[in-house]
């Protein structure tokens, strides 16, 4: 801290040094908690993904088995291509959709405000329910093929169908999350100042080419966020392959997490779950680190 | 204005007015598309049982049958795994609102050796959801001896790393000189947090809270993971046992999944006008 030895005398410094103390203790629960349950966990992770480990028996270093056991297995190469093709889909489709209903509601047209308070129902509903919900709506005649009577189309298998599963998978998370993505870029949409838009209007510049010209630009930073955010969620997707599909039909929705839960609890092999994990977690750096530079050039303020 | 003028004006409002309707028509329709599988649930909910098995969707029963929603409930323990659920998430949220705050006050109002480093370590942890790090986390809550406990379920998600940061965000912008006056007449650093930072960050901490609720009211890889006991299950892995169960009628799982849509939407109602403005929409009308 400049100054600080020169603004004053002894008293000075030890107020300033008890400031100081405070404010490290603010800040001390907060890190030893995630020494505890975050970094700790992980360094055990990066260790047990190089042994042999049931819970019963001290674990065994195996050096890279475990690596080039899942190089081998074609349903760890099934989940983590699924989870891929998931990440990709649902994260492009979020914020594709989510940037589309939010230029609609900022129109202003009558009633925006209730449409979005309706859409955004979709987000406080507890994953499961999500799920259950969906379950029937996709049974081969629920209310989804139901739509598609007209068109003489009597059954569907959206769910056990092995190229329709991990897409029907896609459109149920892009309907629960969109509408909160839709939030995020209102508010960035709501922060460009209005004269913007009027000057370019003075202009002669239509809708397409203001959005194109003005808004496109200065809700990049938006856009990057919620592509990082929305694809560490679709990163850690569980439930919605666990509870609609139980990861088939075949291998056809298995995910990485999916893999992980199984490889670890159902047939207590750690070390190999270990081993996966250090893949989802490679997967998960590559988007954080995008994140990160993103927080440290500091263009984020109240995005929740 | 020259009666050319005039008219012009008032054809092109006109015109901008069709056009608003157009789209709000449109709206409409999208709104009503997100917003038809939540009322399907509400009104199947209420429906007799043995006419679900048609899979035909009655918008309106022709008899409301309000017995789904005690049968349910008297058929598995829901009472205890909804309880359980709010334990959780209430310690967790709680816990979130305390911890996340002073961290934040910490990282946004103090200088100290390594501070630009400790927020980079904080969000790094952002790339280690529990997904991740599931199998080392269930070995530290075993060594602990928390399995089949409430700390057990509650233990890995009483911090968020994203918390922190919002928290940290949100207080960026109050003024320095507000604390050092404080100081100057005297005031403890607890007093200077709670009667002049956190006034000033309700709406974050309204985002902080509804969002913290959520997250952890439906747990479910978690306490999967952690609970064995029937005592300690969470309403989700109770409704994925009901649902998996080949004798649960469908309108009696939609009644526990509305039961358990409310209490979200609950705390979303009362701290809307502190979310909206967390969110920084309150420029929209």
């Amino acid at each position: 801290m400049p100054g600080l030895f020169t603004l004053g005398g002894p008293r000075r410094i030890r107020f300033h040094q008890r400031v100081q103390l405070w404010g490290i203790g603010f800040v001390l629960p907060t890190i030893l908690f995630f020494a505890v349950f975050k970094f700790g966990p992980m360094l055990w992770a990066v260790g047990l993904s190089f042994m042999s480990y049931d819970m019963m028996s001290a674990p065994t270093f195996i050096g890279l088995d475990n690596y080039r056991n899942l190089v081998a297995d074609p349903v760890f190469r099934a989940s983590l291509f699924n989870t891929l093709v998931y990440i990709g889909g649902s994260t492009s489709l979020i914020t594709l959709v989510g940037l589309g209903l939010a230029v609609a509601i900022k129109t202003r047209v009558p009633g925006a405000r209730y449409y979005m308070v309706g859409m955004f129902l979709t987000n406080l509903i507890p994953i499961i329910v999500v799920c259950l919900i969906w379950r029937f709506l996709l049974h081969p005649h629920g209310l989804m093929t139901q739509l598609l009577h007209p068109f003489g189309i009597q059954r569907v298998d959206w769910l056990t169908n092995s190229s329709l599963a991990l897409p029907a998978i896609i459109f149920v998370t892009v309907w629960r999350f969109a509408p909160y993505f839709m939030v995020v870029f209102l508010a960035g949409l709501l922060a460009i100042p209005e004269d913007y838009y009027e000057a370019a209007r003075l202009d002669g510049a239509n809708a397409v080419s203001r959005f194109w010209h003005i808004t496109l630009p200065l809700l990049a930073p938006t856009i990057f966020f919620v592509v990082v955010v929305s694809a560490l969620l679709s990163a850690r997707i569980f439930l919605m392959p666990y509870f609609m599909t139980g990861g088939g039909p075949g291998n056809a929705t298995r995910v990485l997490s999916m893999l992980i839960f199984e490889t670890g609890f159902s047939y207590l092999k750690m070390g190999q779950a270990a081993a996966i994990s250090v893949v989802l977690f490679a997967i998960m750096l590559v988007f954080t680190f995008a994140q990160m530079r993103l927080f440290e050039r500091g263009e984020l303020k109240s995005v929740g | 204005m020259s009666p050319s003028g005039k008219r012009s004006a008032s054809f092109a409002r006109l015109k901008l007015r069709s056009r608003g309707w157009l789209g709000s028509l449109l709206l409409a329709a999208l709104a009503f598309g997100f917003v038809v599988p939540i009322l399907w649930m509400l009104t199947t909910s209420f429906q007799a049982g043995d006419r679900m098995y048609e899979l035909s969707t009655v918008w309106i029963p022709s008899a409301w049958h309000f017995e789904n929603y005690s049968n349910a409930l008297s058929r598995s323990p829901f009472s205890q795994y909804f309880l359980n659920s709010g334990i959780v998430a209430i310690a967790v949220m709680v816990s979130n609102v305390v911890f996340c705050t002073i961290a934040g006050y910490g990282l946004a109002k103090f200088r100290f050796p390594g501070d630009r480093y400790v927020l980079l370590v904080i969000l790094a942890t952002l790339m280690l959801p529990l997904e991740v790090t599931l199998v080392p986390t269930f070995l530290v809550i075993h060594g602990f001896g928390w399995l089949n406990t409430y700390q057990g379920l509650a233990g890995p998600f009483l911090i968020d790393a994203f918390g922190v940061f919002l928290m940290r965000q949100s207080m960026l912008s109050i003024p320095a000189d507000y604390i050092e006056a404080a100081r100057m007449d005297g005031a403890g650093e607890l007093r200077i947090l709670l009667q002049i930072i956190v006034p000033q960050c309700l709406p974050a901490l309204a985002v902080l809270a509804v969002f913290s609720f959520r997250d952890n009211w439906d747990q479910f890889l978690w306490p999967l993971t952690v609970v064995s006991q029937d005592e300690f299950r969470t309403f989700p892995l109770g409704l994925v046992r009901f649902a998996e169960d080949y004798g649960s009628p469908p309108t009696e799982q939609l009644a526990i999944a509305v039961l358990a849509t409310i209490p979200t939407v609950l705390l979303f109602v009362v701290l809307q006008r502190a979310v909206n403005r967390g969110f920084g929409l309150s420029g929209l009308k």
